[in-house]
C-alpha cells in the first residue's frame, strides 16, 4: 500500500510506534489527524424541536410503554447504563445501547453496522423492530396525527400532515443537534496526565489505529476477542431475543451458537470470519455511558484499557494487529485520563429534553363525524 | 333413508313458517335450522389429537404469544364473558383499543371463514392473524418462535404432536385450532328440540321460533345449523358511539382504513366500518358483514360488529323497525342495505316469543379449568 494514498492522513500510528522504539506496527492503517472538535452539523429548528418532542413520546411504541428516551437517557449520554439493554416488554435486549453523542456523523449504525445508509432508516429499524420498539408504523401515524400539538409541529417543521415519512425526518433532525461539546481535549484543558495518555493513544497503545478522527472511530468493524456476556446465554429472556435477531437475519446454526455473531449478518462469509466483529464505537462521553464493548462486559475505562494491554481476547478471527502492548499501569491509567478528556457536556437541558412530560393518552377529535380524517 | 335438501327445506318451511305467517318467504333459498353436529370439519393437514389439543389449550392462554407477552388469545376471547370479549369493541393491545367486537371462540370451528368479514379462511389463519395484529396481538413469528424455543415443556410437547425440531410458530396455531374445534356446544334446547326432544323448548320458545321461520323473516339469514348463512349483509348497524368519544378508538378506526388500504379519498371521508368492502374493495360491499351464528349468544353480549346492542331484544327490536340507517345505507359512501329488512310489525309480546326462542339456542356455558402455563428455561436445558 502506498503512501500517496494517505492523501491528507499521515501513517500516525506507525511513525509513533517506530518513535517510541515499539516492536508493534500497524502496516494497513491511515489515521485522520484531525481529533476534533467535533463539527456541528446544519440542524433545522423546528425539525429538530419536533423529532425532540418524539424522541420522548412513549405512544411511538407499540404497547405505549417505552420511547426512544427509556433507553437512550440524557443524563447517561444517551445511553442506559446496563450492560445489556432492556428492550421491548416480553423481551430482554442482547446487546449494550450504544450512545447517539454525534449519531448523526457515523457512517454506519448498531454494533454491527448493518444500517449503512442513514438516521432515517436507522429510526425505521429502531420503531418497528420487535424487540425494540416493536410499533407498527402505520398505527404510530394515526395516534400522531391524534395529538393537535404534533399537527401544528409537523406545518410548522414543513412536514405537512403528520406521518411515518415526517417522524423518520424529525427524530434524526433531533439527533443532529446531539453534538460532543466542552470536552477538556476539545477546550485545550488537558492535564499532563491525559496529554501522556494521547501520546500513548497514538503511539505505543495503537488506539488510533481504529479509533481515529473527531469522533475517535473508523466506523469499521473489528474483531478484538471481547468476550462474550454470559448473561446473554444464560438468560432464556436474552437467548431468546438473540436467536429471533438471528434467525430474522439469517445466521447459520443460530439455534446452537453461544457467540454473537455481530458484522457476520452483513455478507454471511463462509468461512464465518466476521463472526465476532464489531463498529468500533465512539470514544467520546465515555465518561456517561459505561459500561463498555458492544455487550458491556466491561465496567471501567481501566478494564477496557487493560483487556487490550493484554493484547485483546481470545478469537480465531481475532485482529492480527491486537498484541500485548507492554504498558505500564501508570501509562495505563494515563490512557484513561485521556479518555476521560473527551467527554463533554451533559445534554440534558431544556434545549435537549421536553420542559414538560409528553402526555401518554390521547383527546378525542371533537365533532368526529364532520372532522375529515 | 336422506331427503334432498331442498324438499326437506320446502317441508320445513311450510310446516314452521310460511303457513303460519302467510309470509311469502322463497324457502328453496335457504336450508332449515338444524342441530350442530358434535364433530366440526377437521382439515387433512391438522388432525386432532388428544396431545394437540392440550397444547392447543396451553398456547390459547399464554401471552406470551403476543408483542409484549401480555395479551393471550384468551384476553378476549374469555371463558367467563362467553369466550369473547364483554365490551362493545374489544380491548385489544396494550395501548389500543380494538375496532370491533370480539366473537365467541364456541362452534367457530364450524364457520367457513373467521373474522366479522370473514378475512380468514380457517382457525388455522385466524390465530396468527389476531395474535399479530397491531391492535390485537401485535407479536411477530420470529420473537413469539424464538419464546416457544425457550420453553422447555412446549419443546418437549411440540416434538411429541409435530415431529422432531424445535416449536414451529404454525404449528402453535395448527394446535390452537384443534384446541378450538373442542369448544362445541351442541346441547341446547334448540339442538334437542330439533333431534326430536320436543319438550326441548317452551310454548313461548315455539311461538318465537315460528316468528323466527315466518313472520320475523330471521330464517332468511338465520339458518342451517349455525343460524348462520355465512353471507354477507349491510343491516345499517349504527356506527360505534365510541368512535365519537374515545381519542384511542378514533386513532384505531384511521388505522384500520390505512392498514386495510382504502384510498385516500375514502380514507378522508369514512366514519364507519366498511366491514366486506376491505376484502374485496367493491362499493357494493360497503358495510356488509357475516351474519353471526346465532349459537351461545346468551353468553356474548353486547351484540354486532361493533357492540351497538347490549341485549337481545335490542336486536330484535332493531330488525322489526327494518333495520338501520348508517352511511353505508343513506348514500354517503354508499346505498348497500339489504332489501330483506323491512318493519316486521312485531308486537311487544311477539318481540318477547322471539328472544325466547333466540335464548334457547346457548345451553350451559362451556368452562374449562384454566391450564397452568409452563415456564422459560434454558435452551441446553431438554
Amino acid at each position: 500500500m502506498s503512501t500517496s494514498q494517505s492523501g491528507g492522513y499521515i501513517r500516525l500510528a506507525l511513525f509513533s510506534a517506530l518513535l517510541s522504539g515499539s516492536a508493534l506496527v500497524f502496516p494497513a492503517t491511515t489515521v485522520a489527524q484531525d481529533f476534533g472538535p467535533v463539527a456541528a452539523p446544519e440542524v433545522n429548528p423546528a425539525r429538530a424541536e419536533l423529532g425532540k418532542r418524539l424522541f420522548f413520546d412513549k405512544r411511538l411504541s407499540g404497547d405505549a410503554a417505552l420511547s426512544c428516551s427509556s433507553c437512550h437517557q440524557p443524563d447517561k449520554a444517551f445511553t442506559d447504563g446496563l450492560a445489556l439493554s432492556e428492550a421491548y416488554p416480553g423481551s430482554k435486549g442482547f446487546r449494550n445501547t450504544p450512545t447517539l453523542m454525534n449519531t448523526a456523523l457515523r457512517a454506519n449504525w448498531f454494533h454491527d453496522s448493518r444500517i449503512g445508509t442513514n438516521l432515517n432508516d436507522v429510526t425505521r429499524e429502531n420503531l418497528t423492530e420487535d424487540y425494540i420498539m416493536n410499533m407498527d408504523m402505520r398505527l404510530m401515524q394515526e395516534r400522531i396525527k391524534q395529538d393537535p400539538v404534533y399537527v401544528e409541529m409537523f406545518e410548522k417543521a414543513g412536514l405537512g400532515e403528520p406521518s411515518n415519512g415526517g417522524v423518520r425526518k424529525a427524530i434524526p433532525e433531533y439527533l443532529k443537534t446531539l453534538i460532543s461539546r466542552g470536552a477538556p481535549f476539545d477546550k485545550g484543558e488537558m492535564s499532563p496526565a491525559a496529554q501522556r495518555g494521547f501520546d500513548l493513544f497514538r503511539g505505543k497503545a495503537g488506539c488510533a489505529a481504529c479509533h481515529s478522527g473527531p469522533l475517535f472511530t473508523d466506523d469499521k468493524v473489528h474483531n478484538i476477542g471481547v468476550p462474550e456476556n454470559p448473561d446473554l446465554w444464560s438468560d432464556p429472556m436474552r437467548h431468546m431475543t438473540w436467536v429471533a435477531f438471528a434467525s430474522f437475519m439469517g445466521v447459520e446454526n443460530y439455534m446452537n451458537m453461544r457467540r454473537d455473531v455481530g458484522a457476520q449478518i452483513l455478507r454471511h462469509p463462509a468461512d464465518g470470519r466476521d463472526i465476532g466483529s464489531f463498529r468500533t464505537p465512539t470514544l467520546r462521553e465515555l465518561k456517561y455511558t459505561a459500561p463498555y464493548m458492544h455487550n458491556g462486559v466491561f465496567d471501567t475505562l481501566f478494564e477496557v484499557v487493560s483487556f487490550y494491554n493484554q493484547g485483546g481476547g481470545d478469537d480465531p478471527n481475532k485482529d492480527p494487529r491486537l498484541r500485548p502492548l507492554g504498558l505500564t499501569h501508570a501509562e495505563q491509567k494515563d490512557i484513561v485520563v485521556f479518555l476521560e478528556s473527551l467527554s463533554g457536556d451533559l445534554l440534558n437541558t431544556p434545549e435537549f429534553v421536553p420542559a414538560a412530560p409528553v402526555p401518554t393518552n390521547y383527546d378525542a377529535i371533537e365533532n368526529w363525524r364532520e372532522t375529515t380524517n | 333413508m336422506t331427503m334432498p335438501k331442498t324438499i326437506s327445506a320446502l317441508l320445513t318451511g311450510a310446516a314452521l313458517g310460511l303457513v303460519a305467517s302467510g309470509m311469502a318467504l322463497a324457502a328453496e333459498d335457504f336450508p332449515p335450522l338444524a342441530p350442530l353436529p358434535d364433530t366440526p370439519p377437521i382439515p387433512m393437514d391438522n388432525p386432532q389429537s388428544e396431545a394437540k389439543v392440550q397444547l392447543g389449550k396451553m398456547l390459547f392462554w399464554d401471552p406470551r404469544l403476543g408483542g409484549d407477552a401480555s395479551t393471550a388469545c384468551v384476553s378476549c376471547h374469555n371463558p367467563d364473558q362467553g369466550w369473547a370479549f364483554g365490551d362493545a369493541l374489544s380491548r385489544g393491545y396494550p395501548g389500543t383499543v380494538h375496532w370491533r367486537n370480539s366473537q365467541t371462540v364456541i362452534n367457530a370451528a364450524f364457520l367457513g371463514k373467521q373474522f366479522w368479514a370473514g378475512a380468514a379462511k380457517s382457525l388455522e389463519k385466524q390465530a396468527p392473524s389476531a395474535a399479530k395484529g397491531a391492535v390485537a396481538g401485535n407479536g411477530e413469528n420470529d420473537v413469539m418462535e424464538a419464546r416457544l424455543a425457550f420453553i422447555p415443556e412446549y419443546r418437549k410437547r411440540f416434538r411429541e404432536v409435530f415431529g422432531p425440531g424445535y416449536p414451529r410458530i404454525d404449528d402453535a396455531w395448527r394446535a390452537i385450532a384443534a384446541f378450538e374445534r373442542t369448544l362445541i356446544v351442541n346441547d341446547t334446547p334448540v339442538d334437542r328440540y330439533l333431534r326430536g326432544d320436543k319438550s326441548a323448548l317452551s310454548e313461548q320458545q315455539l311461538r318465537g321460533m315460528a316468528l323466527f321461520n315466518g313472520k320475523a323473516g330471521c330464517i332468511q339469514c338465520h339458518n342451517g345449523p349455525l343460524a348462520s348463512d355465512e353471507k354477507y349483509y349491510n343491516l345499517g348497524v349504527p356506527p360505534a358511539e365510541r368512535w365519537e368519544e374515545d381519542g384511542l378508538a378514533q386513532i384505531t378506526f384511521r388505522y384500520e382504513q390505512y392498514a386495510k388500504g382504502v384510498t385516500q379519498e375514502i380514507y378522508r371521508k369514512i366514519k364507519d366500518d366498511a366491514g366486506l368492502y376491505y376484502r374485496t374493495k367493491l362499493p357494493e360491499d360497503m358495510g356488509k358483514f357475516r351474519t353471526p351464528a346465532l349459537r351461545y349468544t346468551l353468553y356474548t353480549a353486547p351484540y354486532m360488529h361493533n357492540g351497538a346492542f347490549w341485549d337481545l331484544e335490542e336486536v330484535v327490536q332493531f330488525y322489526n323497525a327494518g333495520g338501520g340507517e348508517n352511511e353505508f345505507t343513506d348514500g354517503t359512501m354508499a346505498a348497500n342495505k339489504t332489501p330483506l329488512l323491512k318493519p316486521l310489525g312485531l308486537s311487544d309480546d311477539e318481540v318477547a316469543d322471539l328472544v325466547a326462542f333466540l335464548e334457547g339456542f346457548s345451553g350451559d356455558e362451556l368452562r374449562v379449568e384454566a391450564p397452568t402455563l409452563p415456564p422459560y428455561g434454558p435452551l441446553d436445558d431438554n
